[in-house]
């Protein structure tokens, strides 16, 4: 009795933790349903007369404004910088996690980069882009997302591989087997799971990224994040905060979907990445 | 192939990567942080010795950007980590049974900074948003959230509301990788729930609850996007962070050498605090 | 491996999108996300219809965001970008760009489509960087409808004079927005103040923008100079630190700590500040001429749109003024086709082009024989022009390479006074010493 009693109270308290962390989503969500008319006589969460004016503006392509390619380019920047890391950190992982190889440099250094303001970066990256060639495309883009990601790839990388039995390619090992074999045929399979958590972890990181696509694209490899910010003022004089709201509801439901499919994975990834970390 | 050969294979993706993005960079910074450099001589800087150096350090700017900073990171990350601590363990009972309830919690740290600061900007509007509708229609109140007194505890509040589902998950997972036998264990003896969780729980959580404060408190400290498009720079530059210090020293004075001085000034802190974190955390496992 | 098969084709498409960009024509950055971006658009089809107009020198144009829209511009112009042959030009921007940007020759009546103040928004040094497009200047936005009921409300005047005598220690009486002085403004904010007068039908008298932005400081630059403000004198001594500044800051900072403007106006631009007006809770303002078009829209702002007036900014003791600010389109120096740019350029000085632009929802300032023609269709332009030629000014320091600089010093340093952070000597002592090194 007494139990149920105090699990009553927990749910009464998750569901006002949930409102209020919730609630710049709720109150965006709400305006983004509204006519200007409503938002400035009624700013309340309540929509009275629901419409989807402000979709059908944002979703509307013209040559300037255009959400498809701003979703395209977003996926297409962050699926680069997602799974090129996994690729480079993957091989090191092994080294680390087995022979303790890097402790003293390599890894704390990759690692590291996770606390570094990588603002100071960007004006020299911009200039090395240009004489490359790699300035306004999503590969461009795309590898700097990949050094973003970069650290927390490599320890998640190398808390999976702590978790393969040792004995696993030990065994592989006297049997003759070449490192790259028992990487590819048997450890790679066993860290499935945590290479997924990896990848979504960091595809989120990447899609939400601001910084580097506002300085490093223009017009053809504009990700979302910043052509949520066109949107802004494509009425003419000021925000039309109708359409503000709907274009910020777009820009984030890719994660927000992918978190709420695939939230074990990332439970998982902070377990991996902190409880051992 | 040698053990030593297999290993330098094995790392040299990485550093090759590391580098050909980051190599130049880096060595762009430490140029242009020891020159008079500016936009309109970008391609041909010219050496001034460690003087954007002293320039930074006689900077007022910079200290209490500074100190924004660290009061920022260290306030946010405790907050943080004390609510997310309370939720975990609270609601960890009702949580076992209904997964689905994480999903919802950790939505808004999956959703992006830049992203939620736009949405405040929307909500905390005194005429559009609708948080100062409710408390001017309920309370004849409308509060100024962004003023200079309350901005720090409104950048504060939303910092945390965004990120406690961080530490929350974090510490959830530890508390549910607790092994059972411990508890058990502890509850044949009759141990009370409290004794439980200060003597068994809290111990095995302890380094899971330093990591989570650590990096926390590095995400705060390096704050941009949420902040930049809220205030800016905040009236009388009362929100300038370290970072949107060093961003508007480099576009809008155009004063490349001195954000670049600072950089490195912050390269070299981060790198020092890092190593004897790393070194700690280490040890202790040990 | 999949993967390794996406990278390549990721390569691939990369190389391949480089290689096709290169194709010949004028490319053209314009300001993004306002009226100005239609009337380009509007211009630049009429431009590329011309059949004397060659296939390679047809022009296509790019906007960024607005967000950092400076920032970024600086940064492509300073590493030598070749993403754009022209690009958008501010009055208070041309010294930091034009050392990338070259100087272009108009078309020959230039001066007679703008007139020679208008066109000297767009040079450096005297020597033209551009064809001016925009003008932007300050209008007064107030509520005619709340204006009129209280002239003829004459039971209020006395509280009018009692409010206007406690706070501004002058008693005053309510008086048509047109022969406003500064005082007028103020007195008006705090009478439509709910907090100082319980029967306002407002809840704010003004809004201020106050958020630390050197856009902010343009808008406020109005009234010091009617005090007689300016940034230099003649010698380059700077003179910030002077009685006219004192009084404006004065003034601002009465309304502030009266909470005659809404609580959160340090946080305000643009759009926060039009939000505040057109939800009817603001009785007057200074702002942009460029918002006149959404607040005076009934579909836009359908609260305020049919009692809102504009006029120009107060007077002051020293006159009528209002900060002109200057929109353009200059030649990018290491442009793919600088000469297409130039023709480009020289073709948006005419009067044909000026007219469209002007029809097209673009504001140039027009000399009044060039507005004449479309007076009909844009009556707004004409007090545009006349406002600039008779109330325009820009601050002596205003085009030099530092002056986006000096604006962002002064938002910092008098958001700081305003919002109580620093006294005022403290902010006009560092604003003239960071303006003496920066406009020396």
């Amino acid at each position: 009795m007494k139990n149920r009693k105090s699990n009553i109270f927990r749910w009464v308290v998750f569901i006002i933790v949930a409102f209020i962390i919730n609630f710049p989503v709720i109150s965006t969500i709400s305006a983004s349903l509204k006519s200007a008319a409503e938002i400035s006589r009624s700013p309340g969460l309540f929509v009275s007369e629901p419409t989807l004016q402000n979709f059908a503006v944002i979703l509307e392509v013209t040559e300037r404004l255009n959400i498809f390619a701003y979703l395209q380019n977003s996926l297409m920047a962050s699926l680069i910088g997602s799974i090129l890391p996994i690729m480079l950190c993957f091989p090191l992982s092994y080294a680390v996690a087995r022979r303790g190889y890097g402790t003293n440099v390599i890894f704390p250094t990759v690692v590291n980069l996770r606390a570094m303001p990588l603002i100071i970066f960007a004006i020299p990256l911009y200039m090395m882009y240009q004489t490359l060639g790699l300035l306004d495309t999503p590969l461009g883009l795309g590898l700097v997302l990949a050094v973003v990601n970069l650290p927390l790839a490599l320890l998640l990388l190398v808390n999976a591989i702590n978790d393969v039995p040792y004995e696993l390619d030990e065994a592989a090992r006297m049997d003759g087997a070449r490192i790259f074999t028992i990487l590819i045929k048997i450890v790679f399979p066993i860290c499935l799971p945590a290479l997924a958590t990896v990848f979504i972890f960091s595809f989120i990181t990447a899609w939400n990224e601001f910084l580097f696509g506002l300085m490093l694209t223009t017009t053809k490899a504009v990700p979302m994040t910043v052509g949520a910010s066109f949107f802004f003022s494509s009425g003419g004089g000021g925000v039309q905060w109708g359409v503000a709201a709907a274009v910020i509801v777009v820009a984030s439901l890719p994660p927000v979907v992918l978190g709420i499919l695939m939230y074990k994975h990332i439970s998982r990834s902070m377990t991996a990445g902190a409880v051992k970390g | 192939m040698t053990t030593r050969q297999e290993n330098r294979i094995l790392a040299a993706p990485v550093v090759l990567f590391l580098l050909a993005m980051l190599g130049f960079p880096t060595i762009i910074d430490i140029i242009y942080s020891l020159s008079e450099v500016s936009f309109e001589n970008l391609r041909s800087p010219s050496f001034n010795g460690g003087q954007n150096f002293v320039t930074v350090f006689n900077d007022a700017e910079f200290w209490s950007a500074s100190w924004f900073s660290l009061k920022f990171g260290v306030t946010t990350a405790f907050a943080e980590c004390a609510l997310g601590l309370i939720l975990a363990v609270y609601l960890a009972p009702i949580i076992r049974n209904n997964n689905w309830m994480i999903a919802v919690l950790i939505m808004p740290m999956i959703i992006a900074p830049v992203m939620m600061g736009l949405m405040y900007r929307l909500v905390l509007h005194e005429f559009v948003g609708s948080l100062p509708h409710y408390l001017y229609t309920w309370f004849n109140w409308s509060p100024a959230f962004l003023s200079r007194e309350n901005v720090f505890l409104t950048v504060f509040t939303i910092e945390t509301l965004q990120w406690t589902p961080f530490a929350f998950l974090l510490f959830y997972m530890a508390y549910q990788a607790i092994p059972s036998d411990m508890r058990e264990a502890a509850a044949v003896d009759g141990t009370r729930p409290w004794r439980m969780f200060w003597y068994i729980e809290l111990p095995q959580m302890a380094p899971t609850i330093a990591v989570g404060f650590f990096i926390r408190f590095i995400d705060g400290f390096r704050v941009f996007d949420n902040i930049f498009v809220l205030t800016g720079s905040g009236a009388g530059g009362s929100t300038t962070s370290l970072s949107i210090y060093i961003y508007l020293s480099f576009f809008r004075s155009g004063d490349i050498g001195k954000a670049l001085a600072a950089s490195v000034v912050l390269f070299c802190v981060a790198f020092v605090i890092l190593f004897f974190a790393g070194r700690f955390l280490r040890r202790k496992r040990a | 491996m999949t993967v390794k098969r996406y990278l390549l084709g990721a390569v691939a498409a990369a190389a391949l999108c480089t290689a096709t960009a290169s194709n010949a024509e004028v490319t053209v950055l314009g300001w993004p996300g306002g009226p100005e971006e239609v009337a380009l658009t509007a211009a630049a089809e009429l431009y590329n219809s011309n059949p004397a107009v060659s296939e390679e020198n047809k022009v296509k144009l790019i906007f960024f965001s607005r967000e950092g829209f400076f920032d970024k511009l600086q940064a492509d112009l300073a590493a030598g970008t070749d993403a754009f042959d022209a690009n958008l030009l501010a009055t208070y921007s041309i010294g930091r760009y034009a050392p990338y940007m070259k100087t272009v020759t108009l078309s020959d009546n230039a001066a007679d489509v703008f007139g020679e103040s208008v066109l000297s928004t767009m040079q450096f040094e005297g020597k033209q960087y551009g064809v001016p497009t925009d003008l932007s200047l300050h209008f007064l936005y107030y509520r005619s409808d709340l204006n009129e009921a209280l002239l003829v409300d004459e039971s209020q005047h006395a509280k009018y004079g009692d409010i206007s005598e406690k706070y501004l220690g002058a008693r005053l009486s309510p008086k048509d927005p047109d022969s406003w002085t500064w005082q007028d403004f103020a007195a008006n904010a705090l009478y439509f103040t709910k907090s100082i007068n319980p029967d306002s039908p407002t809840r704010y008298g003004t809004v201020l923008q106050l958020k630390n932005l050197l856009f902010n400081m343009m808008v406020f630059h109005s009234l010091p100079r009617s005090y007689g403000a300016d940034w230099m004198d003649a010698d380059g001594n700077i003179t910030v630190d002077s009685d006219a500044y004192r009084e404006a800051l004065g003034l601002f900072k009465i309304l502030v700590d009266a909470g005659a403007t809404p609580n959160d106006s340090f946080s305000y631009e643009y759009a926060e500040a039009n939000a505040a007006f057109g939800a009817g809770q603001v009785a007057a303002m200074v702002q942009w001429n460029a918002a006149a078009a959404d607040l005076k829209d009934p579909d836009k702002t359908p609260v305020t749109a049919e009692v809102t007036s504009t006029i120009a900014p107060p007077t002051g003791p020293e006159g009528r003024f209002t900060h002109v600010h200057g929109l353009g389109i200059g030649v990018n120096a290491s442009g793919k086709n600088p000469e297409g740019a130039e023709a480009f350029v020289r073709w948006l000085s005419t009067a044909e082009a000026a007219q469209t632009y002007a029809l097209n929802g673009g504001a140039p300032g027009l000399t009044s024989d060039a507005v004449a023609e479309i007076a009909e269709q844009r009556p707004d332009l004409v007090p545009l022009g006349e406002y600039a030629s008779s109330y325009g000014f820009v601050m002596n320091g205003g085009t030099s390479a530092k002056a986006l600089s000096v604006y962002e010093l002064q938002a910092k340093e008098f958001t700081g006074f305003l919002s109580g952070g620093k006294s005022l000597d403290e902010a006009l002592s560092a604003t003239s010493d960071g303006m003496a090194e920066l406009l020396k």
